[in-house]
């Protein structure tokens, strides 16, 4: 007769994506305010996404971040209420945004740049 | 390499995973091995099971450990990454592990018919490659590599004007549509020197833009990403 404490253990296959979403940080923890977490990402440096409701509690200027225009839009969980909205607003730190993001401003001052060049030496 | 658009159009989504260690900004960040926690660094030439590319850079708390910590009550570090699967990378072309510029590659016999371009070094790993000018009568213009030969690269559709000696050249392995990338040792830029496609980062060539030896980009795609549909 098997014995009525024993445990069967059965394996389950996760997937990647469960594993991963175990993975994501749960935000703030219990009894840190919001302001609180916000600003250790600042210190930090990380990217603060905020939803429609919270984006305008933040100044972005004062802290040397600036507000992402190329993705007016972007899905990610509020930094500032937990919930995940698929309208916040991101912020990146000044310093870190150009070795991220690749605009159309960019590329269009590359190109400005590379066109002169080619002018320059008659190609054109 | 920086985020330049999406190919559906859509927006961003972020996600802030916890990380092992103190990651870059801008690298592609992979799913941890097994055994292992957190997302983990890709390598110059892997991106196994891409989860994304991280957004910044450093631990939750300034000063604190780089490494990651198992003593209990010590902050976890998180790295905010942008997990799209169409997201379109763009990555300076750079000439050296350690992020030197391109070399350039000059014309050493000029060629009348538009239709090979006889560099300096060799290109042999460059076939179906891309091949354009910088400087001279055809600067500006590229075309598809069809063969190499040593140093000779030879095209289908012909330059529209003959080339000179001396006249500033460059190829590369990738061509739109081409698969395979090798880094630099940031992780950050594309190294283009002569390699072959092969054992390399699994990841699409979606568009180029050839400009000079300092400024010129690829865009490209992961392939193997864990939140992209299986085939």
């Amino acid at each position: 007769m098997a014995n009525p404490h024993s445990t069967i253990l059965i394996k389950k296959q996760y997937t990647q994506k469960q594993l991963l979403a175990w993975d994501e940080h749960p935000g703030k923890s219990r009894g840190t305010t919001a302001g609180s977490w916000i600003s250790d990402l600042v210190a930090a440096k990380k990217v603060v996404t905020l939803c429609p409701l919270c984006t305008h509690k933040f100044n972005p200027g004062r802290l040397g971040y600036r507000k992402e225009k190329e993705f007016p839009y972007v899905q990610a969980k509020c930094d500032g209420c937990q919930v995940f909205d698929i309208r916040c607003t991101a912020y990146f730190n000044e310093e870190t945004y150009s070795q991220v993001r690749s605009t159309a401003e960019d590329r269009r001052a590359e190109r400005r740049k590379s066109q002169l060049s080619l002018k320059r030496e008659g190609h054109l | 390499m920086r985020v330049g658009y999406l190919l559906s159009g859509g927006a961003p989504v972020y996600k802030k995973y916890k990380s092992a260690a103190g990651h870059a900004a801008g690298i592609v960040v992979l799913r941890a091995a097994s055994g292992a926690t957190g997302v983990s660094t890709s390598t110059t030439t892997s991106f196994a099971n891409v989860v994304g590319l991280t957004q910044d850079a450093g631990n939750i708390d300034v000063g604190a450990q780089v490494t990651y910590s198992t003593t209990q009550g010590q902050p976890e570090h998180l790295s905010t990454v942008c997990i799209n699967p169409d997201a379109v990378l763009i990555a300076l072309m750079v000439g050296s592990a350690g992020d030197a510029i391109l070399t350039d590659n000059p014309v050493t016999i000029a060629s009348s018919d538009g239709l090979t371009v006889v560099m300096t070094n060799s290109i042999s790993n460059l076939d179906e490659g891309t091949v354009w000018y910088i400087s001279g009568p055809n600067a500006g213009q590229s075309r598809k590599i069809t063969s190499v030969s040593s140093a000779t690269a030879t095209v289908i559709m012909p330059f529209p004007r003959a080339d000179a000696i001396g006249n500033s050249a460059f190829a590369i392995a990738q061509t739109p549509g081409s698969l395979g990338v090798t880094l630099s040792t940031a992780l950050k830029n594309v190294l283009e020197n002569n390699t072959a496609l092969g054992s390399d980062a699994a990841a699409s060539c979606v568009d180029l833009e050839l400009n000079g030896l300092s400024n010129s980009y690829i865009h490209l795609i992961a392939v193997d990403h864990v939140f992209g549909v299986s085939t």
